[in-house]
């Protein structure tokens, strides 16, 4: 399979701030990516960079197989994180605009695409008004039909939930997983993880301007091994002791989200869930699976190290407890 | 290139096609067009009151009074005299330079009738050397008409020394006119001046002198000032008309580059604080973007240059003046609008692209606007002296030398100047405005995606250096 954007070795400064180092990546076509990392941590300068809108300091870069992504420009779907519209500008007027640039023909079919688009995602009535008439999710909304209007073979979206309320950011995900069901590539930023543990199959992650992860997201789950067995005693009650007694179990705690016991090394965890259900009646038990949260924090925390994690986790018991 | 085409497309509509520079642009120029020949309708049809009334004389040195009232009416027939005259040379001046008769024709005429009015009607009431003045000065209140007593136009007090010198007295005495409020200034003149006149005369008799001699000794008419043509042919001198086409070329000039170029930082600074510069970065390049909204927006100054240049060529072959406006010159206009706009336009381009706001952009585009303000400042010497050193230089240095050599090749000793210096001239402004646009691209490029502190000079042209 080709790859739809390839760095290699990516280098990008502003002055004397390292913004982004030594960057790899090869993202094949038709892929979902999720581009992910705490704000600053370089995304936003890597799209850039894809986008030429930058260029980089030193390192290679491939866009749909051009050196450029000049020579492509037409064929990328671009939403900014910094975005915009022409505010007196009436809506179907800028998206027809925006669609010349992109090089598609001026003319009825392209007044139809864009009354068509503007209909799918509800605001079709408000195709005469102004753009700056509009509400802060409606223009969100231009400004993704602005990037999908042109049928593009790459599709790079900034931080594209930001602002959004649960509906919208809804028909955004759906439409976005359309634009992918159709064999487009598609790659987004976003520091909310939990948007792309939703959407994405392959994540990188971006921290202090390096990549820190590249895997999907099985891979990324499978390597974090859950260590924690979340459960809910039946009678609401659990009886002190009664399960730092079964063996495997390392340290116990209560949390919000109900009795977390947490397990010895290389204790297998079916065994030991078997061991609490014959211990005690349970309204509830699970293996709790790591959230891209979970690891992202993990890796940005550096704390692979054991003992350290249990640190910081007895810290946040001792934090909860202060505040009960 | 269709991209560049598709932003200059969306910059002029966005710029020209909107009411308020529609309105700004032709309908309040078309206004005012379209109200001259209203208000000369309007007059013609009005007439001004004839004036008519009194003036009343205290002579008190005794040798004028008499004769007061046939110099009043000498003087109105002068002043008629001189105004018909007047007439006629600006009737034979258009005629030399047209070779047609008046192109004003008959309501031109009438209308001047009209402006000059009928002449006013005053009768002199001479009275006694020892009249009460302040009483006589109660006549000239406006409420004295109406109280039985008549009113007053005038009251002129002539002194008693004003004629007869007393051997001690080293200057002679005068006289004084009191007059009515908001008289017609023209009327006061001819009453003033008629006491004067009255008075000299007095002086000459006095002395023994022949007023009649002394007015012939001392009038000396000069016929109108002619220019020679290069064919020898005779014409009226048009120094007036001359001095003003340089000036009106250049604020032409000026006026096209400063609003195209103004519109063009307004509308990039726009692109970006409102941030929908990426989405365009997204699909053109940052030179195809400044290269298409420069287009747009040229294309504004060249729609207000064709229009303006076409009023006023319109109103000159109207008066039949075409011919001193050589067809040249009207070329070169829209040359030197390309060139000057384009120098003048990128560096505001990139002012644009290197702040975040209006309020900030001021202080960066002072610099270019006093660049356009230097010929303005020396259209005096330049438009007297077009082929010194000092304006020969200037127009071969950009980004004046567009403004200062149009100014030259209008003003009246343009046929003086060697033919490659408007081509040279040309030349240079090519290169400058290339210089310009490079550099400015360089800005444009880094500067429209920083935001933050806004950026001086120096780090422009770092900017400049780096990219």
């Amino acid at each position: 399979m080709n790859n739809a954007i390839r760095m290699s070795n990516v280098r990008k400064t502003f002055g004397k701030k390292v913004a982004v180092e030594g960057i790899d990546l090869e993202l094949p076509e038709g892929a979902l990516y999720g581009f992910i990392g705490p704000n600053g941590a370089g995304k936003t300068t890597s799209i850039r960079m894809i986008m030429s809108i930058l260029f980089p300091d030193s390192g290679e870069l491939e866009v749909l197989g051009k050196k450029s992504a000049v020579e492509s420009k037409d064929r990328i779907g671009y939403l900014p994180e910094e975005r915009g519209l022409y505010r007196k500008m009436k809506v179907h007027a800028f998206l027809e605009h925006m669609g010349r640039l992109k090089g598609l023909d001026s003319g009825a079919p392209l007044r139809k695409t864009v009354m068509s688009w503007l209909e799918r995602v509800e605001l079709g009535e408000v195709a005469k008004k102004k753009c700056e008439e509009l509400s802060k999710g409606m223009q969100q909304k231009i400004q993704f039909i602005a990037c999908v209007l042109h049928e593009p073979d790459l599709l790079i979206l900034d931080e594209p939930f930001s602002g959004l309320d649960p509906v919208n950011m809804r028909l955004l995900r759906d439409l976005i997983q359309e634009q992918h069901d159709t064999g487009r590539t598609v790659i987004f930023s976003t520091h909310v993880m939990h948007q792309a543990e939703q959407l994405c199959d392959h994540i990188v992650m971006i921290h202090e301007g390096r990549k820190v992860l590249d895997a999907t997201l099985d891979e990324i789950r499978s390597r974090h091994d859950p260590r924690t067995i979340l459960l809910s005693p039946l009678n609401g009650q659990l009886v002190d002791g009664s399960l730092d007694a079964i063996d495997g179990v390392d340290t116990v705690m209560t949390t919000e989200r109900g009795v977390e016991a947490h397990l010895t090394g290389s204790v297998d965890s079916g065994r030991v869930m078997r061991s609490i259900m014959d211990a005690l009646e349970v309204s509830r038990i699970e293996l709790r699976r790591p959230t891209l949260e979970d690891v992202f924090i993990e890796i940005v925390e550096g704390t692979g190290d054991p003992d350290l994690r249990k640190a910081l986790r007895d810290e946040s018991v001792a934090v909860a407890g202060d505040e009960s | 290139m269709s991209k560049i085409f598709h932003v200059a497309r969306r910059e002029f509509a966005a710029t020209a096609l909107t009411k308020g520079f529609i309105i700004g642009a032709f309908i309040v120029p078309a206004v005012f067009a379209a109200a001259i020949p209203l208000i000369i309708i309007l007059t013609m049809g009005a007439k001004a009151p004839t004036v008519e009334g009194t003036m009343a004389v205290i002579d008190r040195s005794g040798q004028v009074g008499d004769s007061m009232q046939s110099f009043v009416d000498g003087q109105i027939e002068q002043n008629r005299e001189e105004i018909e005259e007047a007439v006629e040379q600006t009737q034979e001046l258009t005629e030399q330079l047209t070779g047609q008769a008046s192109p004003l024709p008959g309501p031109a005429d009438a209308m001047l009738e009209n402006a000059i009015g009928p002449d006013p009607e005053i009768s002199v009431e001479l009275l006694a050397a020892d009249t009460d003045e302040e009483a006589e000065k109660a006549r000239l209140r406006p409420s004295a008409e109406g109280e039985g007593g008549e009113g007053l136009l005038a009251l002129a007090v002539i002194d008693e020394d004003a004629v007869l010198k007393p051997e001690d007295q080293e200057s002679f005495g005068s006289y004084q006119v009191f007059v009515r409020p908001k008289l017609d200034d023209r009327v006061i003149d001819t009453m003033r001046d008629a006491v004067r006149e009255a008075v000299r005369e007095a002086r000459y008799t006095a002395n023994g002198y022949d007023p009649a001699e002394i007015a012939a000794l001392t009038r000396v008419r000069g016929r109108a000032t002619k220019e020679i043509s290069e064919t020898g042919e005779e014409r009226g001198s048009m120094e007036a008309l001359t001095m003003m086409l340089p000036v009106a070329f250049m604020i032409l000039l000026m006026m096209s580059v400063m609003i195209g170029g103004q519109y063009l930082l307004t509308t990039t600074v726009e692109e970006k604080s409102s941030r929908v510069v990426e989405l365009l970065l997204s699909a053109t390049s940052p030179m195809q973007l400044m290269t298409g909204k420069i287009i747009g927006q040229m294309c504004v100054g060249l729609t207000l240059l064709t229009v303006y240049s076409g009023i006023g060529i319109g109103a000159l072959v109207v008066f039949s003046l075409g011919d001193i406006l050589p067809v040249s010159a009207v070329v070169y206009l829209f040359i030197f609008f390309i060139l000057a706009y384009f120098m003048i336009a990128s560096l505001l381009a990139a002012v644009g692209s290197a702040v975040n706001d209006m309020r900030e952009a001021q202080s960066l585009q002072t610099p270019v606007m006093l660049l356009i303000m230097i010929p303005y400042i020396l259209w005096l010497p330049i438009s007297r002296d077009p082929n010194s050193t000092f304006a020969t230089v200037l127009s071969f240095i950009p980004p004046v030398s567009p403004f200062v050599m149009m100014m030259r090749m209008t003003s009246s000793q343009a046929s003086d100047i060697p033919f490659w210096q408007p081509i040279l001239s040309v030349l240079v402004g090519i290169v400058g405005a290339y210089c310009c646009v490079w550099a400015a691209a360089k800005v444009f490029r880094v500067g429209l995606l920083m935001y933050g502190k806004p950026p001086n000079f120096r780090t422009l042209v770092k900017w400049v250096r780096m990219a």
